[in-house]
């Protein structure tokens, strides 16, 4: 088990440095533009040079995505355990987040923008609408998913509904809603990446449209490699901290 | 009711259909019998006949549409307090390990069992040891024995069964028939137990019900006149232990 595991690491290792040479060799070979493509070195070289102020906007990126993500964590939960218990709330809450969830997001940044200004809460809001829907649906579907004799074993212990809630329907939902915390994560990312798009002075989608701007493609690159590594490891503190609900419906 | 003991169980009349219109099945039947306090009783009838049915019914569990049911003197609405069920399906919790599930009966209802009597139930379900294992490391047999557990150690007056023993090896189901019987003669409590083997039926109980083929219908209610204390080995060389398993399998049509 170890032992192929690491064997996978290898291999997944192995892949990407044999693209990277192929990419640093093609830029040399066919003489391509830096400002079209930059060759490997050329974008270590930029990170390097850069570290600080990528670092600087990573950090705020990463403000703007965790107020976000946690947000949209509470209220989701909040929202999906009301849809669930409460049937106003099933016939009116839950077709207004369908139809809020059709519209595309990217469209509503620059009113977002416009509403909450440049500054941090109009990301922290970007990043919420892109991460408030999947932890919704995923919760739903752990509470509604609880095995129909199990309910029916506590009706026979007579627990009460909040013993039921808490003993039963909460720990049968936590797998699920590990799986919606992993999907939300990443769109966090993302959410708070088209905020700074839209409208900012600052963070990481801030930095790349300037560094694009002004024909840095290897900055561009850089702050592109900052992103994807801030939403690698927020992804994987969320599966660490998933493997806490070890239990799998089986 | 009066008539059945404080403990004691009433059926009148009861039917069972579920489902409506093209899809509609009659699980059970115009239903009655009674039983008395500490009294134990088995039901069996061929698979599919409405056992589990009249089990959830007696439970509080599901509605029923015609006749009237009481458990502990008092009308079937819901669940009773007084009524332990073990269902067909061991229900353990898979977050939970066999000490928190023995004791979860207990605990939704805000209360806990002492470490002895702990103790004492993992003895009488040969689980000591296993305590801190959770369900997903425990054989068949073993999760069946913990829900056993998690209902007895409750110690209801009255214990509704559903096939608790079936998916066990015949050497625990002999120990475990006893500890019930056991257990049963040193608390007083009323006994029903759902089994599909006539055996097990004639060598615990005072009474056995029969039912019919789906819809389920009471066809024979026999009392089991043997002497106790049982015991696996010797009951079953009482001839009488014989003609009740003859006389049953001629009911359940197996002969
Ligand atoms: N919830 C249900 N909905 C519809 N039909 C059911 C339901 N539960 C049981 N039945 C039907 O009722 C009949 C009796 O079922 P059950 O009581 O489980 O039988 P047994 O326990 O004797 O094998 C079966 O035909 C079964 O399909
Ligand atoms: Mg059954």
């Amino acid at each position: 088990m170890k032992a192929s595991a690491n064997r996978g690491l290898l291999e997944g290792l192995l892949f990407f440095v044999v693209l990277g040479v192929i990419w640093e060799a093609s830029v040399h070979v066919f003489d391509i533009k830096p400002y079209l493509l930059p060759a490997i070195s050329d974008i270590a070289d930029a990170l390097w040079q850069s570290r600080a102020i990528i670092w600087e906007n990573s950090l705020i990126t990463l403000g703007e995505v965790l107020w976000g993500f946690l947000s949209a964590v509470v209220l989701g939960v909040l929202i999906a355990v009301l849809i669930y218990f409460v049937p106003l709330a099933r016939r009116t809450l839950y077709p207004f987040m369908i139809a809020l969830q059709s519209i595309p997001k990217i469209g509503l940044a620059p009113l977002i923008v416009v509403w909450f200004g440049y500054g941090l809460s109009s990301k922290v809001i970007m990043a919420f609408l892109f991460a408030f829907f999947p932890i919704v649906i995923s919760t739903l579907g752990g509470l509604g998913g609880v095995p129909a004799h199990l309910e029916e074993h506590f009706r026979a212990m007579r627990a009460s509904p909040w013993a039921t809630f808490w003993r039963l329907r909460v720990p049968s939902a936590l797998p699920n809603f590990v799986d919606g915390c992993k999907v939300a994560m990443p769109l966090a990312v993302i959410g708070a990446i088209v905020g700074e798009f839209v409208g900012s002075n600052d963070g990481l989608g801030n930095l790349i449209l300037m560094a694009t701007g002004s024909s840095q493609t290897a900055l561009t690159f850089a702050a592109l490699a900052a992103v994807t590594a801030l939403s690698l490891a927020l992804f994987y503190i969320i599966e660490l901290l998933g493997r806490l609900v070890w239990w799998r419906s089986n | 009711m009066a008539a059945a003991g404080r403990n004691g169980i009433e059926l009148a009349g009861v039917s069972k259909i579920f489902g409506q219109g093209e899809s509609e099945v009659t699980a059970l039947s115009d239903v009655s019998f009674s039983i008395r306090d500490s009294e134990f009783v088995s039901v069996i009838g061929p698979s599919g006949c409405g056992k589990s049915t009249l089990l959830r019914i007696l439970a509080g569990l599901i509605p029923y549409e015609r006749g009237s049911v009481q458990v502990a003197g008092e009308p079937v609405h819901g669940a009773l307090d007084p009524v332990g069920v073990v269902f067909q399906t061991s229900n353990l919790l898979p977050w939970l390990n066999v000490e928190e599930n023995l004791t979860l009966a207990l605990r939704v209802n805000g209360s806990d069992a002492s470490a002895e009597q702990r103790a004492a139930m993992l003895g009488t379900l040969g689980l000591t040891g296993f305590e801190k294992r959770y369900p997903h490391e425990l054989s068949g047999g073993m999760r069946h024995r913990v829900a056993i557990g998690q209902a007895l150690i409750r110690d209801p007056a009255v214990l509704l069964m559903d096939e608790p023993f079936g998916a066990l090896d015949a050497l625990t189901r002999d120990h475990l028939n006893m500890e019930l019987l056991r257990i049963w003669q040193a608390r007083k409590k009323t006994v029903v137990l759902i089994t599909h083997s006539i055996s097990e039926a004639v060598l615990l109980s005072d009474r056995v019900l029969v039912l019919s083929e789906r819809p389920g219908r009471l066809i024979e209610d026999v009392s089991i006149d043997l002497p106790r204390p049982r015991d696996p080995s010797d009951t079953r060389e009482d001839p009488r232990f014989g003609d009740y398993i003859v006389q049953l399998s001629e009911l359940m049509g197996v002969r």
